[in-house]
Order: structure tokens, then C-alpha cells, then sequence
């Protein structure tokens, strides 16, 4: 067991935080799978347009492996699949209705406690929710033909105002994170690592048992994935580590014990461009817009968060991934003479600004660029938002601007977060997008590897 | 008045866009619309929301921890020159006008000179202004004695500019500090003029012709029948004092104090002649988090090691040099201006915490080494710091080079 503590970091003040209770939402009139959300996952259509499907129905699969499926949020009718670039599937619409659920293999608790690796790997990639296993390093995927050194259940979030523990887990939720672990524990040889953050352990990360318990402390991005797997169970010797986080493993652990495919998602509508910030439960692949619910003003929406999340249109849908839908007010205000005057009012991460010395709360944050691009210009202030060890920001995306990969991956390319990469963006005075080049490269690493 | 000038950037702003009549202007209007009005450009990728923090702002930031140092040596000029008249008690406002006169036209030759060249490489390479060039364009005067001829300040400036950072490709991608380049071009060419007896001559007749702000201005009418004066700094008498001799008694013969040069009531450069406005500036960059305290400590304790050492090794045959303590070491000649404003300029100095310690201290070994022990310049902070600029890439490599292989230690674990 570690008890991380990460110094490096930056909780972004942003207003807009959900509140209250989980508002229970009506199930969506269409909802869809996109299966652009998954790195490495090609997909093979299994129910064409205009047929029919049961909720849980198997709709897609990975063109690698046929065992590993999406399936179908609701009961209803394949509307349509769109294609986007070289056709590929970016949309795959249901139109719901009828409540037919298809049934899957029903598991004890009991029997999956010391379940063979073969059939945990077969149960976990029919669940619908293999897609929720990330592999590190690369952040694609999990590959079922490899077996990873060791797993880690990330049960913590630090992004801005994106839903953790205490608002995605419930006390009902043990069994099927039990459930969860069992099967995560077949599937490695080496150890389940689960995190949490210190003084703040949801009751059920207490409870479920077989695994390593961590905590980790600090600021964002002491509760990603990526940084948790570098401090406590980092890749060695050209292995991978699999990471989930603990509300994904519940979905996984109960369509298991259920028997049924486990389509709840409970997520947040946050940011100042949401009328009233919320907790909302529906299934996964609803549209926007019924998440959304009423605006304050013209909004730029995020699935996600808005450090790594990916903008989204009013008329699309919800990603797989996403925890929360931010609505970020979508206008920039210029100011006279902004360079050079002591600005009191504008907060920043840098201590130019006079409010930066002065206590502040929450901040409207907008989606402005603020600044010309221009080349780096390294005043040290990258390494203060990295939070994964022996990293030289400045350094490593010198080399990948230079297309030097051998050196990109000497310096830690692999190892960088997209959290702490889109850190390293919102405070850059040069205003790189460093999330785009971190995709770059990782995208030139998988052509030549 | 925000309105006023955004009504005002959205007519003027078409001709300069993509296919307008003067697209090839189009550096010259973003940098005058982004002058004015903060960028209203959203973002696209990466992350959503950003700092308002950007280049304009961290430059300015420094030219405003410079005017302590500016308004320091604009009274200093002018009360320097009274003082070679040997009209001394002459008030502040004296001093000023004096001194702004030699001062202000410097400034605006590097601004202008500088700036005409900065832009013409924007247009012709189509990129954006850099606004180093805001810093750049005052630090490289404040390193200038008052009586250099403006046509050297154009043309170091000029020289700076493009070989010393535009060649490499604009700010971010030089190697050399452009200022320090642009001093050492006019510092090894027009020798002269820079060092040496001359540089205080400002009060004298052939400064007086030589220098344009004077004929313009005048130098208040007793002024240019004075001539007698020696015009040395510090830093020069100390240098050519006798051997064995105690450079404090030679320096007190001259009635410079340390709290003289500490505030800089001495003879020198423009800019460079205050410790105490230069640490007014360094204070203002480290609280801000601009500059690296981590350079200027290294550097300061690499002067106090370095003097130390040199005035134990002091024997009565040995160069006066030899027997400057470190504090006055300190005080002395551009070392803290330097150290605050030149070396912590974060293009070429290292980058890494642990780089900018050896690169801090190893300038000021240096600047004693060769203030010390060279006897070709009493003077050594630019010689160290631009020496230093060109080993950082070489210290941030083996910086780099120990994480990168604990890295890949703990991955073949």
C-alpha cells in the first residue's frame, strides 16, 4: 500500500459544479454508441440499419477480436449509422423502444471468486464494458491478447467539475465491484491495484476485497489513471498495465451478476452555461441535449472535462467515457490593453496577474485563447502542473515538435498524461496545444512500432 | 473605449486577412489590434479553457522590473555629468533632464532600429511579432555607456536582432541572449567607445559633439569647457590599480564607497549601475515567477566562492583585482544587472532546476575569473553570461540525461 503524495498540479476553479441529488431522466428517444471514442477499437457492424435490438443486444465489434462488443443502450431500432472520413463510424443511432433485454451469462459472486483467466476474459470482453479498459502505455484499448503486469482501479477524480467517488458510486455497488475484481484479478498475473483519495475513501473501496489499496493526495492530476500508474505500478520491461475506473468496473461487475447489460449512467451537467447544474442518471449514449436540459446562453459543449474532453455538437450524443457534460459559455471578452495592466479581476495560473495573490473562488472561465501562438519558451512553469515523476515538459515537447520520436520516448512521451498534457496547455504563455501533439506522436509511435 | 477600438480593428482589420490587398501586412495589424485589445481568438484543440497569461504580458512583466533600474541611471547620467563639470549639488530635476537627455534618444534608436528590423523579418517570414523584442530593445541600451553614438546603437541593436535571434528563428529558438549579442558586437568592435577612459566622458567636449543628445540639448553651458575629468569605473581603477595594492583603499581614494556603488552613485553604463535597483527588479520577477531565482542565487554565490578563494590565494605581488571582497564584487559593474535581467532570460539560459543552479553559479565564477585574473577586461558579467548561454543546452543535457536514465532504470526494473 502507498499513500502518493502529488505537490505538482493545479485544481482549475471553474464555476458550475453540480449539486444535490441524482435527477432520475426519462429514457431518450434515440441514443448512440461512438465508437470514434476508442483508440485501437475498429468496428464490425453485427445489427444493420433498420433491424431490430434488445437492450444489451451485441451491435458492434472489434474487427481484432469478434468476442469484444458494444451493445445496444436500449431496446429499439438501428436509425442510422454515420460515417464520417473514410467511412468510418462515428454515429451508431438507436431509436428506443419496447423494454426486450437480451440475455447475457448470469454469474454468482462466489463463482467468479478464482474464475480461470480464460472464461473471466471471455465474460469481461461480452460484458460491453471491455471498452471502459484502458491499456497503459498508449492509452488505447486493453488487448485481450496480452496479459497485463497488473491492474489498476482508479476510484478517484480530480478533473474540473467532474463527478467522483462520492457521486458515481453507491452503498448497493459493492457486490458488483467485488464482482469486478474477481474478474480483473484473473485476468492479470500480477496484482489489482485500487486508489482512493486520502481522507476522502468512499465506503465500498473500503469494503471490496483482493486488491492493493493506494491513496493519493494533491491536486489535479493526482486522481488520473495515467499519473496513479506511474507512481504505484508503472509498465516495465515493454509490458502494459490495464487501467478501469471503479464506476466502470461496477457497470462491469453487475451486467455480470445481473445477467443483463448494465446501461445506467449517472453523470453531471456542470459549467456556467448550464441553467441549473446537476446530477443526472440515464443510459449511455444520450443525446446532449436531453443531458443538458436548459442553457443560460450559447455554450461550447464538452463531453468530459474541460482540460481533455472533446467538444460536442447540441444535436450529438454522450461519449462512453464521459462523466459529465460541461457547458462552457461560448464568448470571449477582449480587454483594452490586457498585456500590460495589473488585472485585478482575471485569474491565472501564473502570479502576472494581481488576483492571482488574492483569495478567489470559483472562476468563469472562457474557451479564449488569450494570447498569440508562439515558440516555446521554457520559464520552468510546465514541470509545476507534471505530476509524473522524472519528466522534463519543456524538453520532451521540444523533441516531439522536432519529430524525434527516439527521444520522445526517452524523455517520457509514453509516460505523459493527457491530463497533465492539457495542463501543460492551459498554462502555456505560448499557447501550444500540447494534447494534439501528444496525439501526434503517440499516433507516429503506433505506425512505426 | 474597449468597443471603440474593437469597432475600430473589425473595419480596418479585412484588407490584411487571407486574399485582402495587404495580406503581406498582416504582422504589422495583428501586432498593433493585439496591442490594443487582448486576442479574441477561441480555442480550437487541446484544452478548452487557458491562461490569460501570454508572451506580451511575461515581456512587459520584465520591462517593468526594469525601471527601477531605468530611473536609477537616468538621474545617474545626468548627475554623473555634473559631477566630471564639478557641479556637484545639482538637484534631482537637474539630473533628470540632464540625464534624460543622453538616455531617452539611446532608447528610441534601439526601439526603432530594432524594431524596424524585427518586423521585417515578421512580414517577410510571415510569422507574428515577437514581443522579446519589447525587452530586448531596453536592456540592450541600459548596457550602453551614455556617450555611445546612436548610429552604434542602430547598429547593434540591428545586429542582435537578426544574428543573435531571428536567424534561429525568433524568440524561444536563440541560443545567445540578443541583448548580450548586441553589446558583445559593439563591445569588440567599436571598443573605444565602450570601455575604457572614454566612458565617462559625456561631460567632455569631443562627447559633447560626438553625441547627438548633447548637440541637440546642449550640455548646460560650463559643461564643455571641462575636460579634465579621468572618466574611470569602479571597475577599471580597481583594475589598474597598483599590484599588491588594497583595491578597497583604491577604490576609497576615488571616495566610492560600497554604498555608492550598492545604490549607484558611480560611473557606468546606463542601466547597470544600481545593485539596489536591480534587486528591486529581481524581487518584482521572482514574486511574479518570471525569472529564475534559482540562476541569480547560483550566480551570486558563485561570485562570493570565487572572490573568497581568489582573496585567500592573494599575495602582496598579486593584482589589486585579487583583493576585492566578494560583497563588493557584488556591487560592482553589471554583475546584478546581469544576473537579474540577463542571465535569467529563459530562451538561453537552462531549463532544468538542477541546470540552473550550475548555470547560475558558473556565471559567476566566471565573471570573477575574468574580472580577476584577465587582464584584457576588467569587466566579465557579459563575457560569463554569454560563455554560459552556449554550455546551458550542454548542462540541461545531463540533467535530462540522469532522469531520463532513472527512468528507464525503473522500467527495466
Amino acid at each position: 500500500m502507498a499513500d502518493v503524495v502529488i505537490k505538482k498540479g493545479l485544481n482549475l476553479p471553474i464555476l458550475g459544479e453540480a449539486t444535490g441529488e441524482a435527477v432520475v431522466l426519462e429514457r431518450p428517444k434515440t441514443v448512440a454508441c461512438r465508437p470514434t471514442e476508442f483508440r485501437g477499437f475498429t468496428p464490425k457492424v453485427l445489427v444493420k440499419e433498420g433491424q431490430a435490438v434488445a437492450k444489451g443486444t451485441p451491435v458492434l465489434a472489434s474487427k481484432a477480436d469478434l468476442r469484444f462488443v458494444l451493445r445496444a443502450p436500449v431496446a429499439g431500432v438501428v436509425k442510422e449509422i454515420r460515417r464520417g472520413a473514410r467511412r468510418v463510424i462515428t454515429d451508431y443511432i438507436i431509436e428506443s423502444g419496447g423494454d426486450d433485454v437480451a440475455p447475457m451469462t448470469k454469474w454468482e459472486l462466489p463463482a467468479l471468486s478464482g474464475i480461470e483467466r480464460e472464461k473471466a476474459l471471455e465474460a469481461a470482453l461480452a460484458s460491453g464494458h471491455w471498452c471502459a479498459l484502458r491499456s497503459r502505455p498508449l492509452d488505447s484499448i486493453a488487448d485481450a491478447a496480452v496479459t497485463p503486469q497488473s491492474i489498476l482501479i482508479c476510484g478517484t477524480e480530480t478533473g474540473p467539475l467532474q463527478p467522483g467517488a462520492n457521486e458515481l458510486l453507491g452503498d448497493g455497488d459493492l457486490e458488483a465491484l467485488q464482482a469486478a475484481v474477481h474478474v480483473l484479478s484473473a485476468l492479470t498475473d500480477g496484482a489489482v491495484h485500487l486508489t482512493a483519495m486520502r481522507g476522502d475513501v468512499h465506503p465500498i473501496l473500503k469494503q471490496v476485497v483482493g486488491v492493493e489499496r493506494h491513496t493519493f493526495s494533491g491536486p489535479h492530476p493526482a486522481g488520473d489513471a495515467t499519473v496513479q500508474v506511474n507512481h504505484v505500478a508503472p509498465p516495465t520491461q515493454g509490458g502494459v498495465v490495464w487501467t478501469i475506473r471503479a464506476w466502470d468496473a461496477v457497470a462491469l461487475g453487475r451486467t455480470l451478476l445481473d445477467g443483463a447489460f448494465c446501461a445506467d449512467r449517472v453523470m453531471a451537467v456542470v459549467g456556467a452555461g448550464a441553467a441549473t447544474p446537476r446530477v443526472v442518471r440515464t443510459v449511455i449514449g444520450a443525446p446532449v441535449a436531453y443531458v443538458l436540459g436548459d442553457t443560460t446562453c450559447s455554450s461550447r459543449l464538452i463531453c468530459g472535462s474541460v482540460l481533455s474532453g472533446s467538444a460536442v455538437d447540441g444535436q450529438g450524443w454522450m461519449t462512453y467515457g464521459a462523466r459529465a457534460l460541461h457547458a462552457l459559455p461560448d464568448t470571449v471578452e477582449r480587454t483594452l490593453l490586457g498585456w500590460a495592466v495589473p488585472r485585478l479581476g482575471t485569474w491565472s495560473f501564473h502570479k502576472a496577474f494581481l488576483k492571482g495573490f488574492l483569495p478567489s473562488g470559483p472562476q468563469d472561465l472562457r474557451p479564449g485563447l488569450y494570447g498569440g501562438h508562439r515558440a516555446i519558451v521554457p520559464i520552468g512553469h510546465y514541470g509545476d502542473v507534471v505530476a509524473t515523476p522524472d519528466i522534463y515538459p519543456a524538453f520532451l515537447f521540444k523533441s516531439m515538435f522536432a519529430g524525434d520520436l527516439e527521444a520522445s520516448i526517452e524523455l517520457g512521451m509514453l509516460d505523459l498524461s493527457v491530463e497533465e498534457a492539457a495542463l501543460c496547455s492551459f498554462i502555456c504563455p505560448s499557447k501550444i496545444d500540447f494534447c494534439g501533439l501528444l496525439d501526434e506522436g503517440l499516433a507516429r509511435y503506433e505506425q512505426e512500432a | 473605449m474597449r468597443a471603440v477600438f474593437e469597432g475600430l480593428f473589425d473595419r480596418v482589420r479585412p484588407p490584411f486577412e487571407e486574399g485582402g490587398k495587404f495580406r503581406w501586412a498582416w504582422p504589422l495589424h495583428e501586432g498593433a489590434e493585439t496591442f490594443f485589445l487582448t486576442p479574441g481568438e477561441k480555442t480550437e484543440s487541446g484544452a478548452h479553457v487557458r491562461d490569460q497569461m501570454d508572451m506580451k504580458r511575461l515581456m512587459i512583466f520584465v520591462v517593468y522590473a526594469l525601471v527601477p533600474c531605468i530611473l536609477m541611471g537616468w538621474y545617474n547620467i545626468g548627475n554623473q555629468a555634473f559631477l566630471a563639470e564639478g557641479l556637484a549639488n545639482q538637484t534631482w530635476m537637474d539630473c533628470l533632464i540632464r540625464g534624460g537627455t543622453a538616455m531617452f534618444p539611446i532608447i528610441m534608436v534601439s526601439y526603432m532600429a530594432g524594431g524596424a528590423a524585427e518586423l521585417l523579418f515578421c512580414i517577410v517570414r510571415d510569422h507574428e511579432i515577437n514581443e522579446g523584442f519589447l525587452v530586448t530593445g531596453i536592456l540592450f541600451p541600459l548596457t550602453l555607456p551614455p556617450t555611445i553614438p546612436l548610429w552604434m546603437v542602430a547598429a547593434g541593436i540591428i545586429f542582435g536582432v537578426v544574428i543573435g535571434k531571428e536567424v534561429f528563428g525568433g524568440v524561444g529558438m536563440n541560443i545567445l541572449n540578443p541583448a548580450l549579442t548586441a553589446r558583445a558586437f559593439v563591445f569588440f568592435t567599436y571598443p573605444a567607445e565602450i570601455s575604457g577612459a572614454k566612458i565617462w566622458d559625456v561631460a567632455g567636449p569631443q562627447a559633447g559633439q560626438g553625441h547627438i543628445a548633447n548637440q541637440w540639448f546642449g550640455t548646460n553651458g560650463a559643461a564643455l569647457s571641462v575636460d579634465a575629468y579621468s572618466g574611470a569605473t569602479p571597475l577599471l581603477a580597481t583594475a589598474n590599480g597598483p599590484a599588491g595594492g588594497d583595491s578597497v583603499a583604491i577604490l576609497a581614494q576615488n571616495n566610492w564607497g560600497w554604498m555608492d556603488m550598492f545604490m549607484g552613485s558611480i560611473p557606468g553604463s546606463m542601466g547597470e549601475v544600481s545593485a539596489a535597483a536591480a534587486i528591486v527588479g529581481a524581487m518584482f520577477l521572482v514574486v511574479t515567477r518570471i525569472a529564475s531565482l534559482r540562476i541569480m542565487v547560483g550566480a551570486v554565490l558563485g561570485v562570493v566562492a570565487m572572490a573568497s578563494l581568489l582573496n585567500v590565494l592573494a599575495g602582496p605581488e598579486s593584482v589589486a583585482m585579487m583583493t576585492l571582497p566578494p560583497h563588493y564584487h557584488l556591487v560592482m559593474g553589471g554583475f546584478a544587472f546581469g544576473a537579474v535581467f540577463m542571465a535569467t532570460d529563459p530562451c538561453s539560459s537552462a531549463a532544468t532546476p538542477r541546470g540552473r543552479w550550475i548555470y547560475g553559479f558558473m556565471i559567476g565564477v566566471l565573471v570573477v575569473i575574468i574580472r580577476v585574473l584577465n587582464p584584457a577586461y576588467p569587466e566579465g558579467t557579459m563575457l560569463a553570461i554569454l560563455f554560459m548561454n552556449v554550455f546551458a543546452p550542454l548542462i540541461d543535457h545531463y540533467v535530462v540525461k540522469a532522469s531520463t536514465r532513472r527512468r528507464i532504470a525503473r522500467m527495466a526494473a
